[in-house]
């Protein structure tokens, strides 16, 4: 359980709240690059931490992130016309560029500096990978751009997607430091979804429903060991990263891509998942990324042209008690994206956490919880920059192994934790 | 007459009667059941060495419910099942009797010191299946022979952790 007032500032990340600033620290996804595909290309509307943007690239194929709303009056942008190196809100002709600087408003005098003094709130634009990246923050104290793994490996080798879940970020983050919900929740994926069949690990994982864990801290964040008997007295790990404040991987599977996400807040009620999937060592396969972009393994079947998945609250998710009864899935919800998100979903848009019962395996949970309190205060308190900022912070993996009893996950999967270009992840 | 066209007919209902929308709803919300929750776990806090027994001390004054907090001395001896433990006040008791009527043992650790005591304790939980969580207090390196003799007994170990994790662990436990 957790007190109210800790679940709030845990949970609200507005504007000037705690766990607000906090974000406010690192470099974040904003929207996938595939959404502004070309210069010129329509504008997108962005809401990122209680905050209304719009986001286009200009005719020289800058990004711009910037205040939804012309500052003239108040109307979106997203009516903008997107040309000559500038968005024009169709009201009347103003005009501001990508760092939302006013170019141009047209009822001025042809040499008037009224422009000059009329300026949108912004926030830098980055591509880096599949995803467009800002920072929301102080400038001064803007850290250096994230080297997480997936997004830097050749494009041939990794693959991302979103899909909007209608709950507070948190519930759907502690989601993924979670390992004790698998052999339960997806325990009919592990036997069926392309993006995870086949791997020696599945069948430990379905062996054994009651993993051991071992939580310890990493510089930016955690590492979460869910420890399962394997064969001939020996354990197999599953060892999970946490990189704060919403970064999560997901232990591999067999020669499977790597996958994991990033919990980023909409507002208080609502986030995006992004979910990704990459190789270190090997271009994906033409059937891995169809069945990426058929909403298998960690992704999701969304409705064309959105980012919000087919099988949604509006429509129970699509339940299959035949499914269900057969034994296809352990829920009747198909798909681990959406697995997730309809367990997630039905706790409420902000779950109350003061009626929660707690079990010592939720200790990956209360530990990570009580990081984000602690450095959101002494973030707020003392100005202490946060773990996760430093992008030597990014460059960590998870692992799966088999190791003997006695063996220490963290003494004896320091290499396999952390990136090493070229050299393949540590899976089973 | 033209040959009718045939009205494809959808494999799977497009709109359907969901429930699911309005329940997860924040308004909703309002009609969950509210019941006091009584305190779920009785705990036993064991701390192996002088240093977890100041920490073990310290969180006693805590408001806890239902929780007994003992200390484990170094040698052993004249103590009923092996195990040298003591209230906190140094009274002692049997780690049977301590085991009695325990749903949760969590084991403070800062060094190695209690290592022998750690796979007792573990040991006598795994008999009895009481559920056993383990904290290393400090950065874990120095009790290292702790934490392996805990690892087969433990369902929960909580390395480098400090003071205020296991206020958190029992808080959210609710003991």
């Amino acid at each position: 359980m957790l007190r109210q007032d800790i679940n709030e500032l845990l949970t609200q990340t507005g504007p000037g709240t705690p766990m607000g600033e906090l974000f406010r620290q690192y470099w974040m996804p904003a929207l996938l690059a595939e959404e502004l595909p070309e210069n010129d290309s329509p504008p997108v509307r962005v809401k990122l931490l209680s905050e209304r943007m719009i986001a286009f690239r200009d005719s020289e194929g800058r990004y711009g992130l910037m205040d939804e709303f012309c500052a003239h009056r108040g109307a979106s942008l997203w009516f903008g016309r997107n040309e000559g190196s500038g968005l024009r809100c169709p009201y009347h002709g103003w005009k501001f560029d990508v760092t939302g600087q006013c170019v141009d408003v047209p009822s001025e005098a042809d040499n008037s500096s009224f422009c000059e003094n009329v300026k949108l709130t912004s926030y830098p634009l980055v591509k880096i990978g599949d995803i467009l990246w800002t920072h929301m923050g102080d400038p001064a104290k803007r850290p250096e751009l994230p080297e997480f793994e997936f997004v830097h490996v050749p494009p041939e080798q990794t693959y991302t997607s979103k899909r909007l879940q209608q709950c507070n970020w948190l519930q759907a983050f502690e989601g993924g430091i979670d390992s004790s919900h698998v052999t339960f929740l997806h325990s009919g994926g592990l036997k069926t979804d392309p993006l995870f069949k086949g791997a020696k690990g599945n069948e430990y994982n379905l062996n054994d429903t009651k993993p051991f864990f071992e939580v310890a801290d990493s510089d930016g964040g955690l590492f979460v060991g869910a420890r399962r008997n394997a064969e001939d007295g020996k354990y197999y790990w599953r060892i999970t990263p946490w990189v704060m404040p919403n970064f999560t991987m997901v232990p591999p599977r067999g020669d499977h891509p790597v996958h994991g996400h990033f919990w980023m807040p909409i507002d208080d009620e609502n986030c995006w998942a992004y979910s990704y999937d990459y190789h270190p060592v090997r271009a994906l396969t033409a059937a891995e990324r169809q069945a990426m972009k058929d909403g298998n393994g960690v992704h999701s079947k969304n409705i064309p042209g959105t980012y919000r998945p087919t099988a949604n609250m509006d429509n129970d998710y699509l339940m299959d008690r035949e499914a269900q009864r057969r034994g296809e899935t352990y829920s009747g919800i198909e798909g681990i994206a959406m697995q997730d998100a309809s367990v997630q979903e039905s706790m409420g848009p902000i779950v109350d956490r003061t009626k929660e019962r707690l079990v010592p395996a939720d200790s990956g949970i209360i530990k990570a919880r009580q990081k984000l309190r602690k450095a959101a205060i002494a973030l707020r308190d003392e100005g202490v920059t946060p773990p996760g900022v430093d992008p030597a912070h990014h460059r960590v993996r998870s692992a799966a192994v088999v190791l003997p009893q006695a063996e220490s996950f963290l003494d004896s999967c320091r290499d396999a934790v952390k990136v090493t270009p070229g050299v393949r992840q540590a899976s089973v | 007459m033209p040959n009718p066209v045939p009205t494809p007919q959808p494999t799977t209902p497009l709109i359907y009667a969901s429930e699911s929308a309005r329940a997860a709803s924040a308004g909703e919300a309002r009609y969950r059941i509210t019941a006091a929750i009584a305190p779920a776990r009785n705990a036993r806090i064991i701390a192996l060495d002088p240093r977890a027994v100041a920490v073990a001390r310290r969180i006693a004054t805590g408001p806890w419910a239902a929780a007994g907090f003992y200390r484990c001395d170094a040698a052993p001896g004249g103590h009923a099942g092996g195990v040298p433990l003591r209230r906190l006040d140094g009274e002692p008791v049997a780690l049977t009797d301590l085991l009695t009527g325990t749903d949760v043992v969590v084991v403070l650790a800062t060094d190695d010191s209690g290592r022998a005591q750690a796979a007792a304790i573990g040991a006598g939980c795994g008999e009895r299946a009481i559920m056993t969580a383990g904290l290393v207090l400090g950065d874990g390196y120095e009790a290292h022979e702790a934490v392996a003799a805990l690892r087969p007994y433990a369902r929960v170990l909580l390395l480098s952790a400090d003071e205020s994790d296991v206020v958190e662990l029992l808080t959210a436990l609710r003991v």
